[in-house]
């Protein structure tokens, strides 16, 4: 069906916009709380499960309690309790912290689905949008430039941790602990302890991101919820070589991406619908396989961290 | 720091500690009087680590009594060391190499503030650096830095954080002998001044003897004299170390006539070190049958990259080698057709596998031949019958061949490796650091095996850090310096402060 | 003092072997061996009641009794023939894609892509199906399968070339080739192969009938549950018995002792990649022809992700997995009394899965510790 009102290729342009701005809020989330894990020194890969739980928690919590809000802290708070379970397990020696991602990725999606079952259909409480887009007459623009609060809170928290990183002491303490353990156990630090808050905060940002799934966003709670942006987050974050202003930057590039499919086919371009939707995961390893090299690590990769070796 | 105070005078009484079957210490009694280096003299194992990892509180003394400024402590932890201004600089580099100098002196200090203003402590370290012997920029990262530099770093650290008890281990066994003078000069002159007291552990009589004033030495867990390094002299400390009969120098009679002919020829080497720049610089060298060609140098110019282009860990960036006058790629069967086999340092890590039983490492050249070996089929009862041959032939410690080899102690993973390798058709040997870690015995019996190698006409190119390893095993000798042979002379006119010399050409001189 | 060995007579190269030891049996597996065997196997039980104590503490909690639910699970995975028969049914499947975890796990690699590889898999039966329509029955069969090994060997074999020689890392890539795969499986059979007369869901191009593969006379199991098990006995006494599995030990234990060996190291990670591919694929070609006739949503049901629970509880073993596999088959089919009996959501066992998992996990911890071993070869 062509564009209502004749917009056509503008349409799809702003359909971009409007993805980015909107579906990159997870993304963002998810990565930045990646971001804090593997700046100590472990890979979360169980962040699907994570992402899954958050949206089931925020769901359900909104819907009991009325308020949204309530919904995304319990979101976090699943989150961190996943998050903790990670860091436990991965704390203990010989352990392998991709295969403990991937346990909890599997244990996540299925307590998510068990105990969800009795949310999937209503609607709960939506978290409430802002209007940017309030100047305009077109429909179109005002549906891409409505944004969420969360989105302007992961734009705070990226300029946050990007600063605080570099200028406080436990973004010091945490950079050692994922730089060299060696280092940082010389000097008094327990390295499972910051391992273990990192992780327990990757969790809690996670969960909110699924929060946004679920209560803004497609707004809904059913088993096809997610379809791996948990796991994207760790390629967004190799991307972004561990920095989080470059991770808003590229949540906002796979935000866009994946508005890819929706925006064609206002336009009529309605084959090959999966395929536009395997793009973000194309990109992603394109950039990949770029900027691997077997000579050295990755740029940026804090030396800790098992995928980076 | 103030220097009006003296620095802390630190004494240990009839010290003792035991681990599991053997006593790492016994009845130690030193006293480090304060504002002097004194030097801990001893060869490895004697228990100079131990003493002083006590000291630190790493360990726990089993009995007697440290006293700290005539005031008897009990330090459980190396917290509490640190709180009574004792610190130690290690052989291993403990700084985070992607952070930069200031970032690694700020976190080590006690009290590191919840926002840290950045400009502030760059400037409050620049300041700092000027009352110091040895100056770094702040805002360089320590990936960048050279051995030298990092060496340097790490002796800062411990003065920024107020520790004016020092221990320094082997610090110069990176460095080259020019720096390691100018550390170590600079040592002596801080504890001259009235700031330091420092505890030097060494293996090297000449540092002893040049920047020491007390000297004690180890052996076997006990200290044996104490005294003046003025009142005494290499000989004598010698005497002291090694017993009145030394370790004999392996016989180097029964020799190859003359060499043979040239079997492997290295031509223009060029390799690529980890941090991404060349390591290996146009590296020309040819060893001879019957033969062995020692390359000395500083740990760091090159030795490692270039042992392990040989040994096929490693690609190399330019030029070739070449065994036998064709050219080696370092596939399995070449290995086999000419004969090259390896025994690189840290064996345990690199040649052999440690999950693997001593057996199967044995087994690592020979598996996929005859006759262990039918048609692509392992037949493991000869495969074990074979290796119990080979453990009671090299006399191999081990209590089963199917135990793992990283239950066996080091000397004896050397023992296996070296079994592995010598029990093949070795053409050209190649070794690196082989005697390191070992006790007197094991090495002069490793020492006896590569020598009777060479006689029998195997090419042998044996890398070393032992200076005195190289002189005493070598038929010539080649000096690596900064990725390049630097020099060459055979083993008759090879003078020792000579090759010395040599092996600092490519270093920079030190700016004040 | 340093001893002398008789030099020129002690250092000649071991050629001829000392004549064997009179009448000494040396057992294949000395203590040692056998020691490790039964501490892994310990770690792994020990694992899973664990697990199970935890799992009935947690349906506890959702007002449950613990003690029926582990009855139920245990009649709907092994209680009667029927439940035997669907417990091995699931097993089929996840026997062959545990095996794309464990083979590359043998040389190092920590692979997750058998859901992708199993996806391809059944496409490519449909479209190798298709393609020698008329041909016999087994004839064609065989050409279905060939072609969904080959498309999942292809598949893993690129991530394992990938990380040889561009350094990407292969869990990470093998992960988004998942999704990938996916994505062009459901292109297709929305599109280009697809079979309209089936309204239901998006379907591909049924498979001929005579291409089809029966079940065991007897049972209502189909006969890819025995091809599973061949290849993993197969693979077991390859990586046991031959140089191959020998080269594929060093290279999984110590990559630098490999390389000092001169071992063809990019060449082994990519033959350890296509094999477990190509298991993969052939589970997802055996699907589509012995069970759905076609390709389908159905094919997407998480066996990729199964398998590698499996790979780990039987800690990259090949002869371990079949028992492993035939245990959480079990589970799975329980799943359908589970939700009959109890009105458990069929996530349940799914639950129960990742619980079990962790506890592996987890259990590595204690390794070593119990006998001071382990595995020797």
């Amino acid at each position: 069906m062509n564009g209502a009102g004749g917009i056509g290729w503008y349409g799809v342009a702003l359909a971009i916009i409007g993805g980015a701005l909107r579906v990159s809020t997870p993304y963002l989330f998810v990565s930045l709380g990646e971001v804090l894990t593997e700046k100590s020194g472990r890979v979360n890969l169980g962040l699907e499960g994570i992402l899954l739980m958050g949206a089931m928690t925020g769901f359900a919590v909104g819907s009991l309690s009325g308020s949204p809000w309530l919904g995304v802290l319990a979101a976090g708070g699943a989150g961190a309790l996943l998050g903790l379970l990670h860091a436990g397990i991965c704390n203990l020696p010989r352990v392998n912290d991709i295969a403990v991602g991937i346990a909890l990725f599997l244990f996540g999606m299925g307590l998510a689905f068990y105990l969800g079952k009795p949310f999937i259909a209503p609607r709960a409480a939506m978290l409430p949008a802002l209007q940017l887009g309030a100047w305009s007459d077109e429909p179109a623009v005002r549906a891409a430039l409505e944004i969420s609060p969360l989105l302007l809170i992961g734009i705070a928290l990226a300029i946050a941790l990007r600063w605080g990183l570099v200028n406080t002491r436990w973004g010091l303490v945490l950079r050692m602990a994922g730089e060299s353990a060696d280092a940082a156990r010389a000097l008094g630090y327990s390295v499972n302890a910051i391992r273990t808050l990192a992780t327990m905060c990757g969790g809690f940002l996670g969960g909110i991101g699924g929060a946004f799934l679920s209560l803004y966003y497609p707004g809904n709670w059913n088993e096809g919820l997610s379809s791996g942006q948990g796991l994207m987050a760790i390629a967004l974050v190799i991307f972004a070589r561990w920095n989080p202003l470059r991770c808003l930057w590229a949540s906002l590039l796979f935000g866009g991406a994946s508005a890819l499919g929706p925006a064609l086919q206002t336009v009529g371009v309605t084959s090959g619908y999966y395929l536009y939707s395997a793009a973000p995961y194309v990109l992603t390893l394109a950039l990949l396989v770029y900027s691997s090299s077997t000579r050295h690590a990755l740029a940026g990769a804090p030396s800790e961290l098992s995928i980076s070796r | 720091m103030n220097a009006i105070q003296p620095p802390p005078c630190v004494e240990v009484r009839d010290l003792s500690k035991r681990f599991g079957p053997v006593q790492a210490l016994a009845d130690a009694t030193v006293r480090f009087a304060p504002g002097r280096v004194h030097a801990l003299l001893g060869e490895n194992g004697a228990g100079k680590s131990t003493l002083v990892k006590c000291i630190m509180g790493y360990y726990r003394a089993d009995s007697g009594t440290i006293l700290v400024d005539d005031v008897a402590q009990t330090i459980r932890s190396p917290h509490q060391s640190r709180a009574l201004g004792l610190g130690m600089v290690y052989q291993h580099f403990t700084l985070v190499s992607q952070m930069s100098v200031a970032e690694n002196l700020v976190l080590g200090r006690a009290r590191i503030p919840a926002a840290i203003d950045w400009k502030a402590e760059h400037r409050a370290l620049a300041e700092f650096m000027r009352t110091m012997p040895f100056r770094l920029d702040p805002a360089q990262r320590v990936a960048s830095l050279s051995a030298g530099e990092k060496q340097k770093l790490e002796i800062l650290k411990q003065l920024y954080l107020g520790r004016r008890f020092l221990v320094l281990d082997e610090p110069t066994s990176v460095l080259t002998p020019d720096e390691a003078d100018q550390v170590l000069s600079e040592m002596r002159e801080l504890a001259e001044r009235g700031t330091l007291t420092v505890v030097l552990i060494t293996h090297k009589f000449r540092e002893v003897m040049r920047f020491a004033q007390d000297v004690t030495v180890m052996r076997g867990g006990r200290i044996l004299a104490t005294a003046e390094v003025a009142a005494t002299s290499i000989d004598e400390l010698a005497r002291r170390m090694f017993g009145q009969t030394s370790v004999t120098a392996v016989a180097n009679g029964a020799r190859a006539a003359t060499p043979g002919s040239p079997y492997c020829e290295v031509r223009n080497l060029g390799a690529l070190g980890d941090r991404g720049t060349l390591a290996v610089v146009d590296t020309s060298f040819t060893v001879r049958s019957g033969e062995i060609l020692a390359i000395a140098g500083v740990s760091g110019n090159g030795q490692k990259e270039l042992v392990e282009v040989l040994a096929g860990q490693r690609d190399a960036a330019d030029g070739a080698v070449f065994v036998a006058s064709r050219r080696y790629q370092r596939t399995r069967s070449e290995m086999q057709r000419y004969g090259v086999f390896a025994l690189t340092e840290e064996p345990l890590a690199n040649d052999c596998v440690r999950s693997l039983s001593v057996m199967a490492n044995l087994a690592l050249r020979r598996y996929d031949r005859p006759p262990i070996a039918w048609h692509g089929w392992i037949r493991r009862r000869v495969l074990r019958r074979w290796a119990e041959a080979l453990i009671a032939r090299y006399r191999i410690r081990t209590s089963s061949p199917l135990a793992r080899i990283d239950s066996l102690s080091g000397g004896n993973v050397q023992r296996t490796v070296l079994a592995r390798e010598l029990s093949e058709d070795v053409r050209l040997l190649i070794l690196q650091n082989p005697c390191f870690g070992l006790d007197a015995a094991a090495a002069a019996e490793i020492r006896t095996q590569i020598a009777n190698a060479r006689d029998r006409g195997v090419a042998v190119l044996l890398v070393s850090e032992d200076l005195d390893e190289v002189i005493e095993l070598s038929d010539r000798i080649v000096v690596m310096s900064g990725g390049r042979i630097v020099h060459e002379v055979d083993r008759a006119h090879a003078d020792r402060y000579e090759l010395g010399r040599h092996m600092t050409r490519t270093t920079e001189a030190e700016a004040a | 003092m340093p001893s002398s060995p008789d030099s020129a007579v002690d250092q000649q190269p071991l050629t001829e072997l000392p004549a064997a030891p009179w009448g000494r049996r040396l057992a294949l597996a000395s203590v040692p061996g056998y020691a490790a065997a039964l501490e892994s196997a310990a770690l792994s039980i020990g694992a899973l009641v664990v697990a199970l104590v935890l799992f009935g503490i947690f349906v506890a909690a959702g007002g449950h009794n613990p003690l029926a639910v582990y009855g139920a699970l245990y009649l709907g995975a092994f209680g009667t023939r029927f439940s035997i028969e669907g417990a091995l049914t699931q097993a089929s499947p996840i026997i062959l894609t545990a095996l794309c975890t464990a083979m590359p796990a043998r040389v190092g690699l920590l692979v997750i892509g058998g859901e992708g590889a199993l996806v391809l898999g059944g496409l490519c039966a449909v479209l190798c199906a298709t393609a020698v329509a008329g041909a016999s029955g087994p004839v064609g069969a065989l050409v279905a399968l060939l072609g969904g090994t080959c498309a999942g060997a292809l598949w893993i074999g690129a991530v394992g070339a990938l990380k040889h020689w561009r350094g990407v890392n292969e869990t990470i890539s093998s992960l988004l080739l998942n999704y990938i795969a996916i994505a062009l499986f459901d292109h297709l059979i929305s599109g280009p192969i697809r079979d309209f007369s089936q309204t239901l869901k998006a379907t591909s191009w049924p498979v001929p009938q005579a291409f089809g593969i029966g079940s065991i006379p007897g049972w209502s199991v189909h006969w890819g549950l025995v091809i599973g098990i061949g290849l993993c006995t197969v693979l077991f006494v390859v990586l046991r018995y031959t140089t191959l599995g020998f080269s594929m030990d060093i290279l999984g234990g110590n990559r630098r002792a490999a390389q000092v060996a001169g071992l063809p190291i990019g060449r082994l990670l990519i033959v350890a990649c296509l094999i477990g591919g190509g298991a993969a694929g052939l589970a997802g070609a055996i699907e589509v022809l012995a069970v759905h006739g076609a390709a389908s949503e159905s094919l997407i049901v998480g066996f990729g992700y199964t398998g590698i629970l499996v790979a780990f509880l039987a800690r990259q073993n090949p002869l371990a997995i079949i028992p492993v596999a035939f245990l959480v088959g079990g589970i799975s089919a329980s799943g359908g009394l589970l939700q009959r009996r109890f009105d458990m959501p069929d996530a349940t066992t799914q639950v129960l899965e990742g619980l079990i998992f962790i506890c592996v996990l987890a259990s590595n911890a204690f390794a070593g510790r119990i006998r001071g071993l382990s595995q020797p070869r």
